[in-house]
């Protein structure tokens, strides 16, 4: 009955909360800023066990709807966040956190280092393990912002440098900040996470200070550390700074062959490819065969007009030399079953003509290395390219069928 | 593609999940997530920071009122399946007494009682019979000497009564009369083992009431579109399921105008189940469209020129349902396939099946849940094998040795506790590298390149688990648009997220999630906009308008600056909706600037639908009534129709009336016109007669002369049994002289042939000893004599060709045993067609040679059962 309803509190605060969900969700935000503004009337009664309350309910839709309302401003969403902070106690820092990622979003960068400070001086009771994960990144987006603030004191000095002048009071500022930074930094990549962000600006600290020990200690544990993630940029940090520090090629490689372990179709592939067949060693050029031929394994390099000519070139220096044959016929081995249809259809032909001559060339050339002059593929791509007259192609069509004997011995 | 060079920061904990579990109904709102420092731009000092959640995204604005038809309703009317009031106990004082979340209760006992009531013969048939004297219904007293032996019932039926009343009553006594009747007849009242009934009801009914719960069966969908390859007419076609069991497959051509427009009829395939799911990938211009149904899965092939006719490639069977069919976007021709024995198949069409995995258990922690699901991934060798539990990825080519944990429902995720894999999703199309995985809370975007941690989590807040998804990929720089869509529900949920951050000056970005989440119609909210109907009619509209989606499919089309989005939606009644959204331009894809808030609130949707949609639900409406219209009841005699029983092809019978039959009913028609009448029935002079020879017995009147003479001098029965002997003696000869022309033949026939005809004899002989000497008796099922082979004395007009008795060659012992009925069963068969046969007194028998020939089928020409003459019944003597 409708005195029921008038009298179940519970019922009619679902009710409300359905109509905003409702309007959310067809981006009426109008309207459901006034039922909002009803739906507060139950924080007075706010005994549920829920798992999100009346006061993250509040905060949630009233955040979205100043996000999105036409009339709302910065002014009046800090004013409503600061609002929200005391009304839930326990999730003080995560409302900090979303506010100053609002801030920050916005580019008022200062307010939000402001925020960052107060959040991070704020204590009650004992902390839950949430909490003490959202205290960590308050300090570590601080310590962001220390950085932020250190390189923008770094730029400005070495412009002053370069004029031969140099300021001490800016210096000592940039070192303070350095350490505000280091401290907060430090913190948080030590625990198990994705913080490519914070261990990008520490190693940019530490390399700058000439702390390289430290910075390679760092980026091996990231990358190498097994509680963490298998983040392929962990890797590609360290072969970076490797790469800066002009480490040998060994270690080049090395650090490169793990990343190829983990990821096969990283975009590094093709500087490894490049990086391993200009090796001397008859095993590296062989390591290089096998990652070109994993890179182009996968859908996302189909196209990929620079590893088609790795591909081809190695192929065709094999080929010429009549040595190492072996090597590709192993290679082909596991893919010969689904590579025609994968990479070498008639359709395919077609479209790469169409679409990328260049790339057609070297797939040609692989194709008709592996399966013969009769290939679709590379009948289509050699007769199109006779008929244009493109001597390249002529040239193509000559090798192919000059080496056509290497084909048998390959699918053999 | 390239590897984002900065990730949004996040923490990676292992183990099961911590936080507490529940529907969070306001969780995906008003939360950045995380932010990241894009790299400052030469000119900025300052660098910019773009969030993980709340970045701008494009507008899309629902172009009318309300989801319109896109195709009519087929004919046959749409039986809705079970509601939670048909199969739950439903007692104000039960959900009293039990509080809690296990609030349901089977109304077992009410399911049982319909079974009863509804098939009373199966349940106590003989029994009933044996005892019906020793049971009085009535409510006098009974008699002294009639209360030893009867039952008064009427007392027994008042105490269930009250029973029935006091139902769900904690201090409930059963009455001790009920109690004494159900002690003294459980054991042996029933036809079926009572416990044993009972067991498979229970066992059905939980099953039932699981699937009202969740239908996982339906995941991802049976509704596809394949857009057409020439890009110059905005058509294509979509694949359904349709009929009144869903069972047959419809590529329908669509012509996406202002509203779509069905185009041509479509083509059609029957299948041997109901669908399940509707797969489809293009490969090499071609599409692949998969089907699955619970033990059937299908692959057809179509090409992408319009008009192009679907044809289809192979099907496989397997003995525990399928729950999953996926097409390789990779390699034409290939699938990969799923049971719930936890069996995972690559299915190549050239090659055939490959086992890749066999585990009854799930992958990561126990779940109960049988439900398996299989993708492709960037590497076409490579498929991820899903649970409940999380995802998993192997390589075909040693899927033993080589595989890794893509996804797991887990700390490291960070999802909350009983969080459940829903549908996985490859978003090759968009990004060749990602994956789209949807749990009954979240939806999250993985990288394979870096497993385990999603890219991208968003609390989708649905009331339904999302078991429908489908990805628009959006040009490089502009978003790529997921919909998500649950089953009971209806609910559409249109998201968008970006790979590339063009905010970041070019720079590569992670995965962020644009603009804010945005609801779509439901097909059952044209309900409002329907012209109003009579109460009931209005009630069945609705139920049929809130059946539960089925299916999802959308397309984008551009057309120029016009860019519009439509989207299909498929219910479990067979009804394809579809609404279009337009693409505004008011708001540039750019980050969000400094103060400067995100633009406000789009125009609503229009109150009222377009007159041309409204057109399209007036004609929908009609359609609808027309299909649903109950057939007239209670005017037609029973019948029992023999396509039940039979394929079309078994029941093909000649074209129309034959020459013959025509003649004879201008004949008739003539004389009866002329109030004069027939004597003969003889074909007339004039006509060249088209058969050998019509036979007419030299000696005497035709039979059914004799036989109404005799019966009017009261002699009948006499003539009865001269006309047995008569046809015994005739039989007999048939045989003889059969058996000698098959010794004549053995020489010239191959072993094969004889072995068929020796077979065909035996069989006659059983057959004839099955029947005994009943089916000699005067009502014995009339004869209809085959094309061509009319008699001459028997009156074809008497059985009309939609007379419902059988066909009598379909009871011939061969056909029946070509149909695989095994001989134990084919006299009940026969019998039970019998009863349906009354009749018309039985014509007489052909005579002569032709008689011979009829009755002896020739070994070539058994086989061809449509074609075979009848062989005669009664065959006493043998």
């Amino acid at each position: 009955s409708s005195n029921e309803h008038k009298l179940n509190f519970k019922k009619s605060k679902e009710a409300c909360l359905s109509y905003i969900q409702d309007a959310l969700l067809q981006k009426q935000w109008k309207r459901s800023a006034e039922f909002l503004t009803c739906y507060v009337e139950s924080l007075e009664k706010d005994y549920s066990r829920e798992h999100i309350g009346p006061s993250e309910m509040i905060w949630r839709i009233g955040t979205e709807i100043l996000w999105h309302h036409s009339q709302s401003n910065v002014k009046e969403f800090s004013c409503f966040m600061e609002q929200m902070k005391t009304l839930g106690v326990k999730r003080y820092l995560k409302v900090c956190l979303e506010h100053v990622f609002r801030l920050l979003c916005n580019g008022h960068i200062d307010e939000a280092y402001q925020n960052l400070s107060l959040a991070e001086s704020w204590r009650f009771g004992e902390q839950t393990a949430i909490q003490d994960k959202e205290m960590k990144l308050i300090q570590a987006y601080r310590g962001l912002l220390d950085y932020c603030s250190w390189s923008k004191q770094k730029n400005i000095l070495l412009e002053h440098g370069e004029d031969g002048f140099s300021d001490l009071a800016v210096e000592r500022e940039m070192h303070s900040y350095f350490r505000k930074a280091a401290v907060n930094l430090k913190e948080i990549i030590k625990i198990p996470g994705v913080w490519d962000v914070f261990v990008k600006c520490y190693v940019d600290l530490l390399e700058f200070y000439g702390d390289h020990n430290e910075a390679r200690q760092v980026l091996n544990e990231y990358a190498y550390n097994s509680k963490f993630p298998a983040n392929p940029n962990a890797h590609v940090y360290l072969y970076q700074f490797l790469e800066r520090q002009g480490e040998s090629k060994k270690s080049l490689i090395s650090a490169l062959k793990i990343l190829h372990d983990i990821v096969p179709s990283h975009e590094l592939m093709i500087d490894f490819n490049t990086m391993l067949q200009k090796s001397k060693k008859r095993k590296k050029r062989r390591l290089g065969l096998e990652v070109i031929f994993a890179a182009l394994d996968y859908a996302g390099w189909k196209e990929n007009a620079k590893a088609w000519s790795c591909l081809a070139r190695q192929m065709k220096q094999i080929v010429i030399s009549e040595k190492h044959l072996d090597w590709i016929k192993q290679e082909w081995n596991s893919r010969k079953d689904w590579w025609p249809g994968f990479h070498f259809s008639r359709y395919l032909a077609k479209r790469n003509w169409q679409e990328n001559k260049s790339l057609s060339y070297e797939k040609a050339l692989v194709a008709g290395i592996l399966l013969g002059k009769d290939c679709k593929y590379f009948k289509y791509v050699s007769h199109q390219g006779c008929k244009a007259q493109l001597k390249r192609f002529r040239m193509l069509k000559k090798f192919v069928t000059r080496h056509n004997p290497v084909y048998l011995r390959i699918s053999g | 593609m390239e590897f984002p060079a900065t990730l949004f920061p996040s923490y990676f904990g292992a183990g099961p999940p911590r936080e507490e579990g529940g529907p969070a109904p306001f969780a995906g709102w008003g939360e950045h997530g995380q932010v990241l420092q894009g790299v400052p731009g030469r000119r900025q000092v300052q660098p910019l920071f773009v969030p993980r959640r709340g970045a701008t995204g494009e507008l899309w604005e629902a172009a009318d009122a309300a989801a319109v038809p896109v195709l009519l309703p087929s004919a046959g009317r749409w039986i809705p399946s079970p509601a939670p009031q048909d199969i739950l106990y439903h007692s104000g004082l039960c959900r009293k007494l039990r509080p809690g979340k296990s609030g349901a209760t089977l109304d077992f006992a009410r399911q049982l009682g319909h079974f009863f009531v509804d098939h009373p013969e199966d349940a106590f048939g003989s029994l009933g019979r044996l005892l019906h004297k020793n049971f009085y219904l009535g409510n006098a007293k009974l008699k002294r000497p009639a209360r030893n032996s009867t039952i008064r019932m009427t007392a027994l039926v008042e105490d269930i009564d009250r029973l029935e009343a006091r139902r769900g009553c904690p201090r409930q006594h059963l009455a001790s009369r009920l109690r004494w009747f159900s002690h003294l007849c459980r054991d042996w009242l029933f036809e079926v083992p009572l416990g044993l009934l009972a067991d498979c009801l229970h066992e059905e009914l939980a099953q039932q009431w699981s699937d009202l719960l969740f239908d996982d069966s339906l995941t991802a969908g049976a509704l596809a579109w394949l857009p057409s390859e020439d890009g110059g007419t905005p058509v294509g076609r979509l694949v359904h399921p349709g009929g009144q069991a869903m069972n047959h497959l419809y590529f329908q051509d669509v012509v996406l105008e202002e509203l779509p427009q069905a185009r041509g009829s479509p083509a059609q395939f029957e299948l041997s189940g109901r669908i399940r799911q509707v797969a489809a990938a293009r490969v090499d211009g071609q599409d692949f469209v998969g089907v699955r149904s619970d033990y059937h899965c299908g692959v057809w092939r179509v090409p992408g020129k319009t008009g192009a006719a679907p044809a289809p490639l192979q099907v496989i069977r397997t003995d525990v349902p399928a729950s999953c069919l996926t097409v390789s976007p990779h390699l034409p021709g290939e699938l990969s396939v799923c049971t719930q024995s936890g069996t995972v198949y690559l299915w190549s069409v050239e090659t055939g099946l490959q086992q890749l995995r066999h585990d009854p258990q799930t992958m990561f922690f126990r779940d109960h849940s049988p439900w398996r699901w299989s993708d492709f991934t960037a590497h076409p060798r490579v498929l991820s094998c899903a649970d409940r539990t999380g995802l998993q990825c192997l390589d075909a080519r040693a899927p033993k040795r080589c595989h890794f944990d893509l996804f797991k429902v887990g700390e490291e995720a960070g999802c909350q506790q009983g969080e459940r894999v829903v549908l996985p999703m490859y978003l090759g199309k968009a990004h060749p590298s990602q994956y789209l995985v949807t749990t009954q809370f979240s939806m999250y975007v993985l990288d394979e390149r870096l497993p385990l941690v999603p890219v991208l989590k968003w609390a989708h807040m649905m009331k339904a688990p999302p078991l429908f998804a489908h990805l628009m990929p959006g040009k490089p720089g502009r978003s790529h648009k997921v919909l998500l869509g649950a089953s009971r529900t209806q609910e559409l949920l249109l998201l968008q997220y970006r790979v590339l951050g063009v905010s970041s000056g070019g720079s590569q970005s992670a995965c962020q999630l644009a603009g804010t989440p945005q609801k779509l119609h439901n097909i059952a909210g044209c309900l409002q906009h329907l012209p109003t109907q009579l109460p009931h009619r209005q009630h069945l509209l609705q139920q049929r308008l809130a059946a539960p989606a089925a299916g999802l499919a959308a397309t984008l089309q551009e057309d120029g600056p016009h860019k519009s989005m439509l989207i299909f939606q498929l219910s479990e009644a067979g009804d394809v909706f579809c609404q279009r959204l337009t693409h505004k331009a008011a708001e540039p894809p750019a980050p969000p600037l400094r103060d400067e808030e995100p633009c406000a609130s789009p125009q609503p949707s229009p109150a009222v639908p377009s007159p041309a949609a409204a057109l399209r639900y007036r004609q929908w409406l009609r359609a609808l009534s027309r299909a649903c219209r109950e057939p007239p009841r209670h005017t037609r005699p029973p019948s029992l129709s023999q396509r039940r029983l039979f394929t079309r092809r078994d029941l093909e019978g000649p074209a129309g009336p034959s020459s013959l039959q025509r003649q004879m009913r201008q004949r008739l028609r003539q004389t009866m016109q002329e109030g004069g009448r027939i004597q003969r029935w003889e074909p007339l002079a004039l006509q060249p007669p088209p058969l050998p020879q019509t036979l007419e017995p030299a000696e005497g009147p035709d039979p059914l002369s004799t036989r109404l003479t005799a019966a009017w001098a009261g002699d009948w029965e006499q003539w009865w049994e001269e006309r047995t002997s008569f046809s015994v003696a005739q039989r007999q000869r048939a045989l003889r002289e059969r058996r000698r022309r098959q010794k004549r033949a053995k020489g010239r026939r191959s072993l094969s042939a004889s072995f068929t005809s020796s077979l065909t004899y035996q069989s006659e002989l059983s057959e004839l000893s099955d029947m005994g000497p009943s089916l000699l008796s005067p009502s014995h099922p009339p004869v209809l004599s085959q094309e061509g082979s009319t008699p001459a004395g028997s009156p074809p007009v008497r059985s009309p060709p939609t007379s419902p008795a059988p066909d009598e060659a379909l009871l011939s012992s061969q056909s029946l045993r070509c149909r695989g009925i095994p001989k134990e069963r084919r006299k009940t068969l026969r019998d039970y067609l019998s009863v349906w046969a009354e009749g018309p007194p039985e014509p007489p028998e052909p005579l002569g040679s032709q008689a011979s020939q009829l009755c002896i089928p020739s070994s070539q020409s058994q086989l061809s059962s449509a074609s075979q003459p009848r062989r005669k019944r009664p065959r006493m003597g043998f």
